[in-house]
């Protein structure tokens, strides 16, 4: 009875964005590597801080050498963060228009948003973690944001698991909705909690107005970089699921009739 | 002589519903009995844990937190058989047959489960006084114990009782409620934990950290219950 619903509604053999998605996977790895290049060539040091070896006082504090290279980290660990938020965002996106509409595209639309939601929320967690370890000198610690990464990414593996454990597409995709809104809404209640609660170490770079324009520009590099790379790899991946759909409809209506 | 029909209120039916639960725990006495059983074995655990520290540690600043501990895994424990006998017998499939709001189900389930685990939580914090608490002296306003506790309970058996509706459909239920529920009430957790250590401890300026970490604590449950009563219609029904 389902595939008799489905055979008039095959998944769609790819949209117009898929034609870029290829070029934008291209423009955001060059970009990101004209990033990673800028980073190290063209943006100063803090507070027009030279690295030769010598520590240097800012705000009337030490910082080695060591720590205006580790500064680097912030150019890819800001973008990536904040890519991963946007995709799981997305997801919830999806999740909500799924729930409204009952249609079986959106589920695959927000499941694929979630996967490259992990991706970037693993690069942040390693990208945030070497940060960790240089600037304060910790593996761990529960500082607000680094708490609230870890959440999401438990979250985020939640939800697969969830996927794997239900065998009914039709419950799995509801299921699955739910707690993509509810990740949605936890994570940043999570990042208000633990963030009001105790006091915090994590650098509020842009309210002190530390960026200095070659900065700014590396950072909007890497950036824009990103964001592309993480649609292209959102178009490629949710055009080989859904191709993958198209297929399986397709077998089913040949054996139907 | 006439036959009076009238549509139940859904007042009446939450409490229906309501009697259904308390009446099952009444016969059976199932649920307070395993998760009381169950709580009083973490606290053994936790005895034998810090065996070795209590007299260099200050039990007074982990106290707080092994409480949270005590509760998170009770409840765990509790909301993973609350669904489990709605299952048998078909139970379910009958609430489901009857014209009524289905967010009734969620809210008598939670009273429900809210209820168990005050239960439990009555028995086992004297408990939790009498075995940790008695050899160190607690702070002055440690009878504001109840607030976050309350609070607590409240967030927990609410976003819980979606979650185990969820999780009793899938494969494996009792991994998958943990992996869910753990990372999704950890904000509700992180707060009531602080507000507990606060007044355990007792120190000076201690009411400020509780009163805001009870309020955010509120916050998430007012959020999270508006939430899971509206997206409990699609779960149900799924």
């Amino acid at each position: 009875m389902a595939n008799a619903k489905k055979s008039h509604a095959l998944p769609e053999g790819g949209q117009w964005p898929d034609a870029i998605a290829f070029w934008a996977v291209l423009a955001g790895a060059v970009l990101t590597t004209i990033g990673f290049l800028m980073a190290f060539l063209y943006a100063g040091p803090v507070n027009g801080a030279s690295v030769d070896g010598m520590p240097e006082m800012i705000g009337g504090q030490m910082v080695s050498s060591k720590l205006l290279l580790s500064q680097k980290i912030f150019y890819f660990h800001m973008p990536v963060a904040i890519v991963s938020f946007g995709a799981l965002a997305f997801a919830g996106y999806y999740s909500v228009r799924f729930l409204m509409t009952k249609n079986q595209r959106y589920d695959t639309c927000a499941k694929v948003a979630m996967e490259i939601s992990l991706i970037f929320v693993v690069c942040t967690m390693i990208t945030g973690d070497l940060w960790t370890r240089f600037e304060w000198g910790v593996w761990w610690t529960w500082d607000p944001r680094l708490t609230t990464y870890l959440i999401l990414m438990l979250i985020i593996i939640a939800y697969f698991v969830l996927r794997g454990f239900i065998d009914e597409p039709e419950r799995r995709s509801i299921y699955s909705a739910v707690v993509s809104i509810i990740a949605l809404v936890d994570v940043p209640i999570c990042l208000m909690i633990t963030r009001m609660i105790p006091s915090s170490i994590h650098p509020v770079v842009l309210r002190e107005g530390g960026m200095t324009g070659d900065m700014g520009m590396t950072v909007g590099v890497c950036m824009i970089g990103m964001i592309l790379l993480g649609f292209g790899m959102y178009r490629l991946r949710f055009r080989q699921v859904r191709l993958a759909q198209r297929v399986q409809a397709l077998k089913d209506e040949l054996e139907e009739n | 002589m006439s036959v009076v029909l009238k549509t139940p209120s859904t007042f009446q039916q939450y409490k229906t519903l309501l009697r259904k639960d308390l009446e099952q725990e009444f016969r059976t006495k199932e649920m307070i009995t395993s998760m009381g059983i169950y709580a009083l074995l973490v606290l053994v655990v936790f005895g034998a844990a810090l065996g070795q520290t209590t007299q260099a540690l200050d039990l007074l600043q982990v106290s707080g937190g092994l409480l949270w501990t005590l509760i998170v895994f009770t409840s765990l424990l509790g909301l993973n058989r609350s669904f489990n006998h709605e299952k048998e017998q078909g139970c379910l499939e009958g609430i489901l047959l009857v014209p009524l709001d289905r967010s009734v189900i969620f809210l008598a389930k939670a009273t429900s489960n809210i209820l168990f685990l005050l239960a439990v939580e009555v028995i086992t914090v004297p408990l939790f006084y009498f075995f940790f608490l008695t050899a160190v002296t607690p702070g002055e306003s440690f009878w504001l114990l109840v607030l976050p506790l309350l609070v607590g309970t409240i967030g927990m058996a609410g976003i819980g009782t979606l979650l185990s509706t969820i999780t009793v459909n899938t494969r494996g239920k009792d991994v998958m409620l943990a992996v869910l529920f753990v990372p999704i009430i950890f904000p509700l957790l992180f707060a009531c934990a602080s507000a507990t250590t606060a007044i355990i401890v007792g120190a000076e300026g201690a009411m400020d950290v509780f009163y805001p970490a009870l309020l955010l604590a509120a916050g998430y449950d007012v959020i999270m219950l508006l939430l899971s009563w509206v997206l409990y219609d699609f779960v149900i029904s799924a």
